[in-house]
């Protein structure tokens, strides 16, 4: 440490702290106990609770500044008159705290039993009871009697919403739940009504909440005031085994501790001390955990013998898929068998998905099935740096810039967003929003920026920041081999003109240019993009845009600054770094590399194929026309997640083989030839990557559903039935493999990765060099209808995935499928809110219920694509700059309930 | 007749709110003067100099205040007048604005130019609606006189003023939650430091005084230090405002120079006990600060002989409490006060002052405990240096001093089950045989 140290004494306990330290902080770091309610590590002080009251005195100096030292020669102390709040103040150098003097203790005593007067004692009836700081210090610190024995001051229970309940009696008023909703959550659902006494915290308007239902607010609560209603009445918390594992909602990663009895999942809650996310979970995080215990999921394989799928034994079912398997490929060669998704898996079971399908002798192998063309396997870790250091969460949340592409983290990723809104209100960061619809990130209320682009435009709004980037000056510090792009980009940027770059985006060119000169001169910056970027047609060229901005705005040279990319799966990137995809290995190693296939050659004992594969696109487009004859969709509802719903239905249909593992019987599964039952991420082990590319354990919470096996055993069962010699005892042999062969991953074990893994970063030479290369103009999609509305899709927060609709509280929250539109653009469609409303695409067409939503901008229409009955992928593949629809009033009206 | 040396010395002249008779008795006259020969600095030394102490109750040197306010800020500057005036017991600073607004107006000026402030508030409490209208009138008239705006009295300074309606909350006196509440938030005291010399309003330096401290400046700039110490004393220079109520023959407010023996005051000023009515305490600084027996009614009305006394001097809200008025009964209705008017923040004073009216309650309708009185003790103390803002130490202090004084009545009401003396004997009776406890507190 080169700061200066501040000396502090607690409780007679010298230690050495920063400046600035709070006292609370200092007495934990001194192995000293002070209770705090109000405070909470990731919100400022309050001091409002004042149960963390200590004496605090500095030494008595003489007038030359040497210490006044008493008759026994030891320093005198100032004590101060009264006692001080801990948690608010900070240490000074030389100062004394007593917890345990008289002073200290009767304060806290007092502060105790007033915390008691009015909060009720109904801990055999409340939930938090077994876990409740109030009951806790009551036991440490209280009276084992009440001196208040008048009547107590009591308000009515409330239900606010779905998920949280209050019991305002229980509240003592420790401001954490609003605080939070407002400075975390950005939300400002919550208020204290009246005051003194009657003070009651509810919505500002005592209606239910209209909120993210994140149930946060719950958490934080230190005492019973405020419960989760999916939870209430549930259990004893000592009742519970409580697992820590890794939420399966989103890229972020968030730590997820399950409290299980028996094989049931009755809650899930955060961390406290732990996880990227500490006490953090988004709605999904905390109440999605219902499809774990559905009573649908598969609990036997599937055979389809005779036209129906039936029921079969697992060795059955083996067998069956390696003899189809062997006589395809014997028949029709390796390269007409596919395997597809995985995006959801842990890495052990990525990386044998993937092995499985080498061996086999197929580089035909993609978890990116939402891809709607083709994009190099490494192209997200390029734009990324190339394997740099990862930016992570946390500093994400002080960055000084920060570019949001294209996502609404609101769906895509909440705690990255929560993480922005602290980072607003405690770190001062400043948000830039491209995109289309004004997300919860672009209102007004944050402070940034609104770059409201046309949709199609992402190319050229990317261009015109790099240009206006590179107007600011020759950036400095990148590699020789990406400057040498520098001239070839330059020329190409100039065709990029103001006049011509708001014609295309309607965005002032101004705007532009501030946007550009924020990120260039912000210390630290960082870029995020994610699903927009990656599932657009142009994803190739966007993302090389996205690196060239990075490079000529230093996002990627500064310090802690980077580009970071939010996946659409929590194992998206564990999906990449495993090589699942077709043009890369495990590692990011080129197939086409010798001595990079070598040492994989060697352990797995066959050769492997020098040549790409296809990408989920082109797998498409090959199955269809009857080139693939056999395909393996692990853990995907492919019908759902491919580009073209048409094509995959036709796909599915001419395909010999489809073989399908999956929890439940999806649509895609009710395809298939052979369905191999798997389970949930909390019936298993392993390691996922989050966006930071952090490498996180998860836990197995409950034994396996009887009859469903982890991924990782259904593939090693058929590859050994087709004579592979794989005997893994367990996903971690398989991961200690990657360990020993994944250059990124070397060194790592699954005994590091507690209580929070590593972050990968290449060793020495990024893994992916960087390049400075133009690209092209949006040229429009070859068949692409040339007007129409644009239509915008993606996740929003309570349907996301293909298992959100298996979770009936997100079902309810979501509301029902509709179309969103402006105000302006229902009423020149001749629309009313409530209205069934035609979207025609090149390829068919969706008929459903049309909303108002004024985020959403002229010419465009925005279906969320995860409800169970919206198949946006009926209206036909985008292509180009995307994908346009026209809309009309459907023959029949129909309304929409609430 | 003049009503006092300085504030007052004037006060009663007939249409004196209005700008041409504030003129005509030499209002405005130095303001110029001032402000183009002295220095925002001088103005700060020359009022450090004088002595003068915030009126508002806590006494706080108002120079020094001022001289906390950063030099080099990009941040604009505030000076807020706290005129929330709500302190049981006060009621100087309505008389003052409602007759001579412009006199704030002037110290405003004044203030706003030695701390570099262009935009002043003043807050109002939330009842003081006619004074607003007094108020706003006497803006304009400054406004169109060229007092107020770009240019003050054509020195090139500008100048803002603008009046708040409270909306209510006696919290709201307390200059971090007036803050709050001028910003639109809900009206709850904020963690200090950082002061709000250093981060107030909108986070900016900002210079909260009292309505009387601050037409205490014109006087001062124009006539000097060693003027303004020819009243008071050493340590508690200058004059002092205060509101007398309870049964004296002329209730009312009289400014008198600081240290004046309180009894000259009630005796000479206040004309004497009406009634037949005798002295049995009196609380010296508004209801927030401990009550004075009658047997130290000589102490000298300063803040440091009122501090020896074991009281304050406060916002100079003198109560009378008579002989015939039980100070069980009396105590009860300040602790009501203080329970209905905790913001609710902190724990002690929010729990607290539930708790001690509870007790009261229990002691005034006869179901007192020989314990209740220690309770009752015990349970201010635990508010008392523990509350977040010193509001909870204001409903602590007058219970502790009340036991301290007259713990005879409390045991009184334990063992006899009523009031030793009551004049509102036939209301409690009333209360006593009530079937319900449920009290109004709205």
């Amino acid at each position: 440490m080169t700061a200066k140290q501040v000396k502090v004494t607690i409780n007679g306990r010298a230690i050495a702290v920063p400046p600035g330290t709070l006292v609370t902080d200092a007495a934990r770091a001194a192995e000293v106990h002070i209770p705090v309610f109000c405070s909470h590590p990731r919100l400022p002080p309050l001091g409002a609770c004042r149960i963390c009251v200590v004496e605090v005195g500095m030494p008595k100096r003489n007038r030359d500044g040497s210490p006044v030292l008493g008759a026994d020669g030891s320093p005198e102390i100032a004590w101060m008159p009264k006692p001080q709040t801990a948690c608010t103040t900070t240490v000074a150098d030389g100062m004394v705290v007593a917890t345990e003097s008289p002073g200290a203790v009767k304060a806290r005593k007092g502060v105790m039993e007033f915390l008691l007067v009015n909060h009720p004692l109904d801990c055999p009836v409340c939930d938090e009871g077994g876990e409740c700081q109030l009951q806790d210090l009551a036991f440490a610190f209280g009276r084992d009697f009440s001196r208040m024995d008048e009547a107590k001051r009591t308000f009515v229970s409330e239900d606010l919403g779905p998920v949280v309940k209050k019991e305002a009696n229980r509240c003592i008023v420790c401001m954490r739940c609003v605080r939070y909703c407002d400075e975390i959550m950005g939300e400002d659902a919550l208020t204290a009504h009246q005051r003194g006494v009657r003070t009651e915290i509810s919505s500002f308007d005592r209606q239910p909440l209209e909120c993210e239902q994140c149930g946060n607010c719950v958490e934080v609560c230190p005492v019973g005031a405020l419960t989760a209603l999916p939870y209430r009445f549930k259990a004893r918390p000592w009742d519970l085994r409580q697992h820590i594992t890794i939420c399966p909602w989103c890229s972020n990663g968030c730590s997820v501790r399950l409290g299980v009895r028996g094989t049931e999942i009755l809650r899930a809650r955060g961390t406290e001390h732990r996880g990227v996310n500490q006490e953090y979970l988004c709605v999904r995080g905390r109440f999605g955990y219902a499809f774990v215990n559905g009573a649908e999921r598969l609990a036997a394989p599937l055979l389809r013998l005779g036209g129906e799928l039936a029921p079969a034994g697992f060795d059955e079912a083996v067998a069956f898929t390696a003899s189809r398997l062997r006589e395809i490929a014997a028949q029709h060669g390796p390269g007409s068998i596919a395997f597809l998704g995985g995006e959801k898996l842990n890495v052990e079971e990525q990386y044998l998905f993937q092995k499985l399908a080498r061996t086999l002798g197929t580089n035909h192998v993609d978890a990116r099935t939402r891809l709607t063309a083709p994009l190099p396997g490494d192209a997200i870790l390029k734009a990324t740096g190339g394997g740099r250091p990862a930016l992570s969460l946390e500093e994400l949340g002080s960055a000084g810039e920060v570019l949001v592409l294209g996502d609404d983290l609101q769906g895509e990723g909440p705690f990255a967003q929560a993480v922005l809104i602290r980072g607003q209100h405690q770190k001062d960061v400043h948000l830039t929003v491209a995109h289309p619809r004004r997300v919860k990130l672009a209102r007004p209320k944050f402070r940034g920026e609104w770059l409201g682009l046309k949709p199609g435009s992402e190319l050229a709004l990317l261009n015109a920041l790099a240009r206006a980037a590179l107007d600011l000056g020759e950036p400095q510090g990148m590699p020789p081999e990406v400057a040498a792009g520098l001239p070839a980009l330059r020329q190409a940027l100039a065709a990029w003109t103001p006049e011509k770059v708001e014609r295309a985006t309607g965005i002032a060119p101004a705007a532009i240019a501030a946007a550009a000169r924020r990120l260039r001169e912000a210390p630290r910056k960082a870029i995020v993009f994610g699903r927009a970027l990656v599932e657009h047609p142009q994803a190739a060229a966007l993302l090389q845009a996205v690196e060239n901005l990075a490079w000529l705005t230093g996002a990627l040279t500064a310090e802690r600054s980077a580009v970071m990319a939010v996946g659409t799966q929590n194992g998206t990137q564990g999906a990449l770094d495993m090589g699942l995809v077709p043009d890369r290995l495990p590692g990011y190693l080129s197939p086409a590399d010798a001595a990079a296939r070598a040492p994989l050659e060697k352990q797995w004992g066959v050769t492997l194929s020098a040549a790409p594969g296809m990408t989920a696109p082109e797998i498409l487009k090959a199955a269809a026309e009857g080139r693939i004859r056999a395909l393996w969709i692990a853990s995907d509802n492919w019908l759902r997640s491919a580009p073209d719903r048409a094509l995959a239905e036709k796909a599915l249909a001419s395909v010999e083989l489809v073989v399908v593992s999956e929890l439940f019987l999806t649509e895609t599964a009710r395809a298939a030839h052979v369905v191999f039952p798997a389970v949930s991420f909390a019936e298993k082990e392993g390691v996922v990557v989050n966006c930071e590319r952090r490498l996180q354990r998860t836990a197995r919470a409950l034994s396996p559903l009887k009859g469903a096996r982890p991924d990782w055993e259904t593939f090693q069962a058929v590859a050994r039935a087709l004579g592979a010699g794989w005997s893994y005892r367990g996903a971690e042999d398989v991961y200690r493999e990657i360990a020993r062969l994944v250059p990124p991953y070397r060194g790592t074990g699954w005994g590091t990765m507690l209580p929070l893994g590593p972050r990968w970063a290449s060793a020495g030479a990024p893994a992916v060099a960087g390049s400075l290369t133009p690209v092209a103009d949006a040229q429009p999609g070859a068949g692409a209808p040339a007007e129409g509305l644009w239509l915008l899709s993606g996740g929003v927060l309570f349907q996301q995935g293909s298992l959100s609709h298996r979770v009936e509280l997100l079902q309810r929250l979501a509301k029902g499928a509709r179309a969103f539109f402006g105000a302006g653009e229902l009423q020149r469609l001749g629309l009313a809110e409530g209205d069934a409303v035609v979207l025609e695409g090149p390829a068919g067409s969706l008929t459903l219920p049309a909303a108002v939503d004024d985020s959403v901008p002229p010419g465009a229409v925005f279906v969320p694509y995860a409800y169970p009955e919206v198949q946006v992928n009926r209206l036909g593949a985008p292509s180009g700059a995307g994908l346009r629809v026209k809309a009309r009033r459907a023959g029949v009206t129909a309304s929409v309930g609430a | 007749m003049s009503r006092g040396p300085l504030l007052f010395k004037d006060i009663d002249t007939p249409g004196l709110a209005g700008l041409e008779v504030y003129r005509g008795l030499g209002g405005y006259e130095a303001l110029a003067e001032v402000l183009a020969k002295m220095s925002p600095d001088d103005c700060i030394e020359v009022v450090k100099a004088s002595g003068l102490r915030g009126r508002g109750g806590a006494g706080f040197p108002t120079g020094l205040k001022w001289s906390f306010v950063p030099k080099d800020t990009p941040k604009p500057k505030y000076l807020v007048c706290n005129a929330d005036e709500s302190e049981p017991g006060t009621f100087k600073d309505r008389e003052l604005i409602e007759k001579d607004p412009h006199l704030l107006i002037e110290g405003m000026i004044l203030a706003a130019r030695a701390i570099g402030a262009n935009v002043g508030y003043v807050y109002l409490r939330g009842e003081f609606a006619w004074i607003q209208r007094i108020l706003d009138r006497a803006i304009a008239e400054a406004y169109e006189a060229g007092l107020l705006g770009p240019s003050v009295a054509g020195t090139g300074f500008r100048l803002d003023l603008y009046t708040h309606l409270g909306a209510g909350a006696y919290i709201c006196g307390e200059e971090t939650a007036l803050l709050s509440s001028l910003e639109g938030y809900r009206g709850q005291p904020r963690l200090k430091p950082p002061f709000p010399a250093v981060e107030g309003l909108y986070r900016c330096p900002t210079i909260v005084n009292n309505v009387e401290t601050l037409m205490n400046v014109p006087g001062i700039l124009a006539n000097g230090a060693a003027w303004y110490r020819q009243w008071g004393t050493e340590k508690s220079p200058g004059t002092k405002i205060f509101s007398v109520s309870g049964p004296v023959r002329r209730p009312g407010n009289y400014e008198l120079p600081l240290g004046v023996p309180l009894s000259t005051l009630l005796n000479e000023h206040c004309g004497g006990m009406r009634d037949g009515f005798k002295v049995k305490a009196v609380i010296p600084g508004g209801s927030s600060v401990p009550p004075l027996p009658a047997s130290l009614l000589d102490t000298p009305l300063d803040f440091e002989s009122l501090n020896a006394a074991g009281t304050y001097l406060g916002s100079g809200g003198v109560i009378v409490i008579d002989d015939r008025t039980c100070i069980v009964d009396a105590l009860w209705n300040i602790t009501r006060f203080y329970r209905h008017e905790s913001c609710g923040k902190c724990t002690p004073c929010r729990e607290g002052t539930y708790w001690m009216a509870e007790v009261f309650e229990r002691l005034e309708r006869g179901r007192g405990r020989s314990s209740d009185i220690d309770l009752l003790d015990e349970v201010a103390d635990n508010i008392l240096g523990k509350s977040f803002c010193p509001l909870g130490d204001g409903a602590a202090m007058p219970v502790m001093g009340a036991i301290r004084h007259f713990r005879e009545e409390f045991e009184y009401h334990v063992t006899h089950r009523r009031c030793r003396v009551n004049r509102r004997r036939e209301e409690l009776d009333a209360l006593r045989s009530a079937p319900s406890a449920v009290e109004v507190t709205a």
